[in-house]
């Protein structure tokens, strides 16, 4: 068995009085697509921003290949092969789609020339419409927006992609098309990735293995189908015990 | 009837001191844009670059304009002296605190003028470009047409900088959002840094290139203060470009101040046409935010 590529221990953040992420411990594989789903308020997004040291955790180490960045700040993490998307999808204003991703390209090289290249290499493997590459974020569908994202955050040559929300807002048929387009990259970039989502059917779709998270605290883990029979993880979602 | 031959002159002259002004303005633009700071203090930044030109020039007896050499890299680590020192404890902070911060930062300088130079102006006696082209009726000043040069290479070096270097995306993905660009392994401290490094960096090259004709006094940056204040509000933050434009107005509406109304009311002929530009276009001229 290979060493996990990132391994979470008793990571806490509190925020004040209020314990977001409390003492949560797991591992990700290479390779592997992990999701992580949990009702709102499950601290799920703080533990991202644990992972790409947006916060501090108090307690707790984070390691990734091997290597401790619990407390790095984000931009030697994201140099180290971490990166991220957005529930709400956070566009560079005032830059067009390709000088978008070329930021994030940059990462890896200094040559912009180069980065133009990768960055439209990104935008292709994502399935970002070819002429659209050169207009500005203001003019593309939300959809496009999250593949925007998505293909900077790839520009980056990350080894592990933190999703967070990646299909908020979308449509059925939109969801669909995304989560193809993420278990496309998946496949031809072997790029490991975190999914976290809300809404079951996308997750569950997308996941060889399922993290839930309820009120700061891993409660389950398994395959899509064990979680979604475990009674605690209804519990957590419909509030009643079952009988 | 005003002689056209002194319309002429005057407007040439507006928009070479236009191009000057644009130079000094897009220091604090940049550093507007980037960090939602205003830089009070950012005139007296050309006063103190005027004093050290000054004092440069009349120890080498070179014209002003070559002291550059010395003060543009001297200001850039001054500039990161004074973000590390001033503005970074500062960012995020309350709007009140950073206007006071700098405003006090901005008095500081002009009295440590006053302290040391007394209040009498300078200018360095003996310049090399102290003649002009005569076309005719029309004279144009050697001095501030090299000023305007070397004004307009500096903008256009600088807007290719934020569209094709490494260092310009960094700057644009870190003004457009602050939160994303360290995920995309951008270190924003540091750009912050070298973007005010350069900002101030800037204001000296706009010293040395007055410097050539124009004299210095503690009280200086108040004037260069305002007019980068009306571009960069006139621009809009509509980059580069809008800072050339707005600072070729500035010159220019100077320049008919001077000429149609009177050479001292020239300040309030730019201050009235600021006041309706953003009556009727809130976000400038060129701002697309």
């Amino acid at each position: 068995m290979a060493e996990p590529i990132l391994k979470v221990r008793d990571v806490v953040k509190r925020f004040g009085g209020i314990v977001a992420v409390n003492k949560v411990s797991f591992d990700v594989n290479e390779g592997e697509i992990l999701g992580l789903i949990g009702p709102n308020g499950a601290g799920k997004t703080t533990l991202f921003n644990c992972i790409t040291g947006v916060y501090r955790p108090e307690e707790g180490h984070i390691y990734f290949m091997g290597e401790e960045i619990t407390g790095l700040p984000p931009h030697k993490i994201a140099a180290k092969g971490i990166a991220r998307t957005w529930q709400k999808t956070r566009p560079f204003q005032k830059m067009k789609v390709v000088e978008a991703v070329m930021v994030g390209a940059l990462l890896r090289t200094n040559d912009v020339t180069e980065a133009r290249k990768r960055a439209e290499e990104a935008l292709a493997l994502v399935g970002f419409p070819r002429e659209k590459f050169y207009v500005r974020g203001s003019e593309i569908t939300l959809l496009e927006h999250k593949m925007v994202d998505l293909a900077r955050a790839i520009a980056t040559r990350p080894k592990l992609l933190l999703l967070d929300e990646v299909a908020a807002g979308l449509r059925p048929g939109e969801m669909d098309q995304l989560a193809s387009i993420l278990k496309r990259v998946n496949r031809e970039t072997g790029i490991t990735m975190i999914v976290v989502e809300h809404v079951m059917r996308f997750v569950m779709g997308l996941s060889q293995r399922m993290l839930v998270m309820h009120e700061g605290r891993l409660i389950a883990e398994g395959t899509p189908e064990e979680v979604a029979n475990n009674p605690k993880v209804i519990e957590a979602y419909l509030g009643t015990k079952p009988e | 009837m005003i002689d056209p031959a002194l319309i002429t002159n005057n407007l040439i002259d507006g928009v070479l001191m236009g191009l000057l002004y644009s130079l000094v303005a897009l220091g604090l633009s940049l550093v507007f844009g980037l960090m939602d700071i205003i830089n009070f203090a950012h005139g007296d930044f050309v006063m103190i670059a005027a004093y050290t030109t000054w004092v440069i020039a009349m120890m080498l007896y070179v014209d002003p304009s070559v002291t550059a050499i010395i003060t543009v890299p001297l200001f850039f680590v001054i500039g990161l002296a004074i973000y590390k020192i001033i503005i970074e404890p500062i960012l995020g902070a309350e709007p009140l605190i950073q206007i006071a911060v700098t405003v006090g930062l901005g008095y500081v300088l002009q009295n440590l003028a006053l302290a040391y130079f007394r209040a009498g102006p300078r200018s360095f006696p003996a310049p090399w470009f102290n003649y002009s082209i005569q076309i005719g009726p029309i004279g144009i000043a050697v001095s501030k047409l090299i000023a305007a040069a070397v004004s307009l290479a500096s903008l256009f070096i600088i807007n290719y900088m934020l569209v094709n270097t490494k260092f310009g995306l960094a700057v644009r993905a870190t003004s457009a959002n602050r939160e994303v660009a360290p995920l995309m392994g951008i270190n924003v401290r540091k750009v912050f840094a070298i973007t005010f490094g350069l900002g101030i960096a800037l204001t000296a090259l706009g010293a040395a290139l007055y410097m050539m004709w124009g004299q210095t006094n503690p009280y200086l940056g108040q004037s260069f203060s305002l007019l980068s204040w009306v571009i960069v509000a006139m621009g809009g933050l509509g980059g580069v470009m809008g800072v050339l434009y707005s600072g070729l107005i500035v010159g220019v509406l100077e320049a008919l101040g001077s000429t149609f109304v009177s050479p001292s009311a020239r300040l309030a002929v730019v201050y009235l046409a600021f006041f309706f530009i953003l009556w009727f276009r809130p976000r400038g001229l060129f701002g697309r935010r």
